[in-house]
C-alpha cells in the first residue's frame, strides 16, 4: 500500500514538474504556432544559470536572475531569430525548424561547460524528508508539487484575467481579427515566450533537486516527456497541458514501479509508457484530451 | 520571379558535387599496409618513423565523460614525457595525438579515420558506442587498442585488449561481497539496476549466474542513461523485499538511488560497477549515504590506495597537474600507457615495430605487472585479462573519493563462470 503511495505523490511530483515545461510549449504555441523544441535547452540554461550563480547570490537570487534570464533568452530568441518583421503566422513551421538549430547550439555550449559534472542547485531541501506513517516523501518533492501550482494558477490567472491574457486567446482564436483589433501580436507573443522560459528556469529547480542528484548535461531532455504531455492534452489547450502532464507524471512512476509485474512488455517500458499513453489518447480523442472539437484545420 | 536558370543551377550543383569528388578522392591517403625498414634495421609501418612513435586517443572532452577522459589524456600525457625524458622507446620519441569525439560515434568514426594512417596503437578511446562502432576497422587495421570500456562482448579481438576484468565478473565478485560480508543467504532477493546496452547486459550476466548459484533471486530495473531519478525504481525494490542492491549504470544514477534509497528507510548494501562512481558525486546531497551503504567493485585499486607504484603515479600527476583532481581515470590511463609502453619495448626487442609486431608483442605477455594493481595475462583474446578484483568504499577525503576496502581477490566461481560460458 505504501509503495503505491511512493508511486502517486512521485507521479504528482513529475507531473507537476512536467506541466510546468509543458505550459511552456503551449503558451509558445497558441501566440505563435511555433512548437519550440529548445524549450530543453532553455531548461538546462536556467538550471545552469542557478548552478552557478547560487554561491554568491544564495539559492533565492540565483534562482530569481536564472528565471529572469532564462525569460529574456526566450523573448530574445522569438525577437532577434524568430521573428524578423512583421508576424506572418504562416511561418510558423519555418520558425519551428530554427527553433532545433537554437537548441543544438545552447546545447552544444551548455554541455561544452557542464562536461560531465552534477551541478547541485543549492536548494534549500537537500535529502531531507517527511514521513507520515509508513509513507515517506522528499520534502523537494513536495515543494515541487506546492511551487508547481501555485505557478500554474498564477499563469492561468495571467490567461483569464490580464488583458495580456485575453490578447493571447484572442490573437490563438484568429490572428487577423485579432490585428484588426488593435492587438499588439508581437507583443503578446514575445510576452509568451519570456513566460515560457521562466517556467523553465523553474522546472530545472526541481528536475535537478534531491531524489536527482543534481543538474546535469541530459537535465534538458526531460522536455521530450513534457512533449507528449502537451500534445495529448491538444496542444492549444493549457488545462490540457496539466492533466497531460500529470497523467504523463502518474504512468511513468506507476509502470516503473510495477516493472516487474510488467514484464510481458519487455523491461524499461516505463521510458515508453509516456509515448503509448499519448497514442493511445490521441486514437480515441485525435485532437488532445482538451482539444478544440471540430478543429480541422486545411 | 525565380531568376536563377534551373539548368544552370543544375549544372552548378553537379559541378560543386564533382568538386567534393575529387578533394575527397585526393585525401584519401595510403593505409600503409607495407612495412619498411629504417636505418637501425627495425621494421616499421604506420605511426612510427626513425625517430618517433606515434600513439593516438580517440577521448571525450566535451561529453558526458569529459572529465575522466581529461584525466586520462593528461595521465598518458605525464607517462610520454616521463618515457621520452628517459630516452623514449627503441631510441625513439613517443607522442600521443589526441583526438576529441565528445562521445559522439559519428564524429569518433571520423577522427578514426583521421588518424588511423597514423598511428600504431590506440591506448585510449573512450565509450562502449564508440569501441563497438570501430571494432572492425581496428580488427582489419591490426591497431592494438585498449577501449575504456569493459563489456565481455568486446573479448575474442587480437587487437581490442579490455584491460582488467569485464562488468558480469566485477558483478559476481560483488554477490560475493554480499554473501561474505553483508550476511545475504539463500532465498533473499537483490535489486540489480542496470543501464540499457551492453554495459548493463554484461553486468547482469554475471549478477544472474552468481546469484543462481548462490541460491539468491535477481529482480532487475533496466534504465537509460537519461534517467537521474531513481524513486520508481526504488519503490518496486522495496516492494520487492530487497536485501541488496546493484547497480550498473553511471554517477549520477548510484547518487540518485542510494539518496532515494536512503530517505526512504531502505538502508541496504549497494554496490557498483566500477563506472557508477565518480569523486563528485561526494559533494552532492547524497554523500553521507553513499559513505554509508555504497561499495564498488573494481579492477583497479583505490588511488589512495599504499601501492608504491600508485603512490609515485599520484605524486607526480600532483605535481604536473596541481589542482587536478587524481580520479581513477587518472590510474586507468596511466597503466593503459604504461602497458602498451612495454608492448612497444618488447615488440623493439624482436625487431619490428609495426602494427602486427606490437599486437603480438602484446598477446606474447601472460603476466603483465605495472605495479599498479593485478597482473594481467593478455595471451589469450578471448578471455579476460584479470579475473581479481578490489572492493572500494566512498571517502571524501580520500585522493579520487574511494579507499581500498578489501584488496584484489579472485570471487569463488570466476573460474567456473569463465569456463562455462566458453
Amino acid at each position: 500500500m505504501s509503495a503505491l503511495v511512493d508511486d502517486l505523490i512521485d507521479g504528482l511530483a513529475l507531473g507537476s514538474v512536467y506541466a510546468l515545461v509543458a505550459l511552456g510549449f503551449v503558451v509558445i504555441f497558441k501566440a505563435s504556432g511555433v512548437i519550440n523544441f529548445a524549450q530543453g535547452s532553455l531548461l538546462l540554461f536556467g538550471g545552469y544559470l542557478t548552478a552557478v550563480l547560487h554561491d554568491d547570490l544564495g539559492f533565492a537570487g540565483a534562482l530569481a536572475v536564472a528565471v529572469l534570464a532564462t525569460a529574456l533568452l526566450a523573448g530574445a530568441v522569438d525577437r532577434l531569430l524568430l521573428r524578423r518583421g512583421d508576424p506572418d503566422p504562416r511561418m510558423a513551421h519555418v520558425q519551428t525548424i530554427v527553433t532545433i538549430g537554437v537548441d543544438i547550439v545552447l546545447l552544444t555550449d551548455l554541455s561544452r561547460r557542464i562536461g560531465g559534472d552534477l551541478l547541485s542547485l543549492g536548494d534549500p531541501w537537500g535529502d531531507a524528508v517527511v514521513t507520515v506513517g509508513q509513507v515517506t516523501v522528499a520534502e523537494s518533492r513536495i515543494a515541487a508539487i506546492v511551487v508547481s501550482a501555485v505557478a500554474i494558477a498564477a499563469v492561468f490567472a495571467l490567461f483569464r484575467w490580464t488583458p495580456w491574457g485575453l490578447s493571447l486567446r484572442a490573437a490563438a482564436e484568429d490572428t487577423e481579427a485579432a490585428a484588426l483589433m488593435g492587438v499588439r501580436l508581437g507583443r503578446v507573443r514575445m510576452l509568451a515566450w519570456c513566460l515560457a522560459g521562466a517556467l523553465a528556469a523553474l522546472a530545472a529547480v526541481f528536475l535537478a533537486a534531491f531524489p536527482a542528484p543534481g543538474l546535469e548535461r541530459t537535465t534538458g531532455q526531460i522536455a521530450l516527456k513534457a512533449f507528449p504531455a502537451a500534445i495529448l492534452g491538444g496542444m492549444a489547450s493549457p488545462p490540457g497541458a496539466l492533466a497531460g502532464s500529470l497523467l504523463i507524471g502518474l504512468t511513468e512512476a506507476l509502470v516503473a514501479g510495477h516493472q516487474s509485474d510488467l514484464h510481458v512488455l519487455g523491461e524499461g517500458f516505463g521510458d515508453v509508457a509516456p509515448y503509448a499513453v499519448m497514442v493511445l489518447v490521441l486514437l480515441v480523442r485525435p485532437t488532445g484530451l482538451f482539444g478544440a472539437k471540430g478543429a480541422a484545420r486545411v | 520571379m525565380n531568376t536563377t536558370h534551373p539548368r544552370r543551377r543544375t549544372a552548378a550543383v553537379a559541378g560543386a558535387l564533382a568538386l567534393l569528388l575529387a578533394a575527397t578522392g585526393c585525401s584519401s591517403k595510403a593505409d600503409g599496409k607495407g612495412a619498411s625498414s629504417s636505418a637501425d634495421g627495425v621494421r616499421t609501418g604506420p605511426g612510427v618513423t626513425a625517430s618517433t612513435i606515434r600513439l593516438g586517443a580517440l577521448t571525450d572532452l566535451t561529453g558526458p565523460y569529459a572529465s575522466l577522459g581529461k584525466s586520462i589524456v593528461q595521465a598518458q600525457q605525464m607517462w610520454a614525457d616521463e618515457t621520452n625524458a628517459e630516452g623514449g622507446i627503441c631510441d625513439r620519441k613517443i607522442e600521443i595525438v589526441v583526438k576529441d569525439h565528445g562521445y559522439d560515434v559519428q564524429k569518433a568514426v571520423t577522427a578514426y579515420a583521421d588518424i588511423a594512417p597514423d598511428v600504431v596503437a590506440l591506448p585510449q578511446v573512450i565509450g562502449s558506442p564508440v569501441v563497438a562502432a570501430l571494432l572492425d576497422d581496428i580488427d582489419r587495421d591490426h591497431m592494438l587498442t585498449f577501449p575504456q570500456a569493459w563489456a565481455a562482448s568486446l573479448l575474442g579481438k587480437e587487437s581490442v585488449q579490455v584491460i582488467g576484468t569485464t562488468y558480469d565478473i566485477d558483478m559476481i565478485a560483488a554477490v560475493d561481497f554480499l554473501t561474505r560480508t553483508k550476511g545475504l543467504k539463500k532465498g533473499d532477493t537483490i535489486g540489480h539496476v542496470y543501464f540499457e546496452g551492453d554495459y548493463g547486459a554484461n553486468a547482469l550476466e554475471g549478477s544472474t549466474w552468481a546469484a543462481q548459484q548462490a541460491g539468491l533471486r535477481i529482480e532487475g530495473q533496466k534504465i537509460k542513461a537519461t534517467d537521474t531519478d531513481l524513486s520508481a525504481q526504488v519503490s518496486a525494490l522495496r516492494q520487492a523485499g530487497v536485501k541488496a542492491i546493484l547497480i550498473s549504470a553511471g554517477p549520477a544514477q548510484t547518487a540518485s538511488l542510494v539518496g532515494v534509497a536512503a530517505s526512504r528507510g531502505l538502508r541496504v548494501p549497494v554496490v557498483s560497477s566500477a563506472p557508477g562512481f565518480a569523486p563528485q558525486l561526494m559533494k552532492t546531497p547524497a554523500a553521507p549515504a553513499l559513505a554509508a551503504m555504497l561499495h564498488i567493485v573494481s579492477a583497479a585499486p583505490a588511488v589512495s590506495s599504499e601501492l608504491a607504484g600508485v603512490r609515485a603515479m599520484v605524486t607526480s600527476y600532483k605535481k604536473k597537474y596541481p589542482g587536478s583532481p587524481v580520479d581513477s581515470g587518472v590510474l586507468s590511463g596511466y597503466n593503459a600507457a604504461q602497458l602498451i609502453g612495454a608492448d612497444l619495448q618488447k615488440a623493439c626487442a624482436a625487431g619490428g615495430l609495426t602494427r602486427e609486431d606490437v599486437v603480438r608483442a602484446h598477446r606474447s605477455r601472460s603476466h603483465a605487472d605495472t605495479g599498479l594493481g593485478s597482473p594481467q595475462d593478455f595471451s589469450d583474446a578471448a578471455s579476460p585479462a584479470a579475473r581479481e578484483t578490489y572492493v572500494l568504499r566512498p571517502d571524501a577525503q580520500a585522493d579520487g573519493g574511494v579507499v581500498n576496502e578489501e584488496d584484489a581477490h579472485k570471487a569463488p566461481g570466476v573460474d567456473e563462470y569463465l569456463s562455462t560460458r566458453g
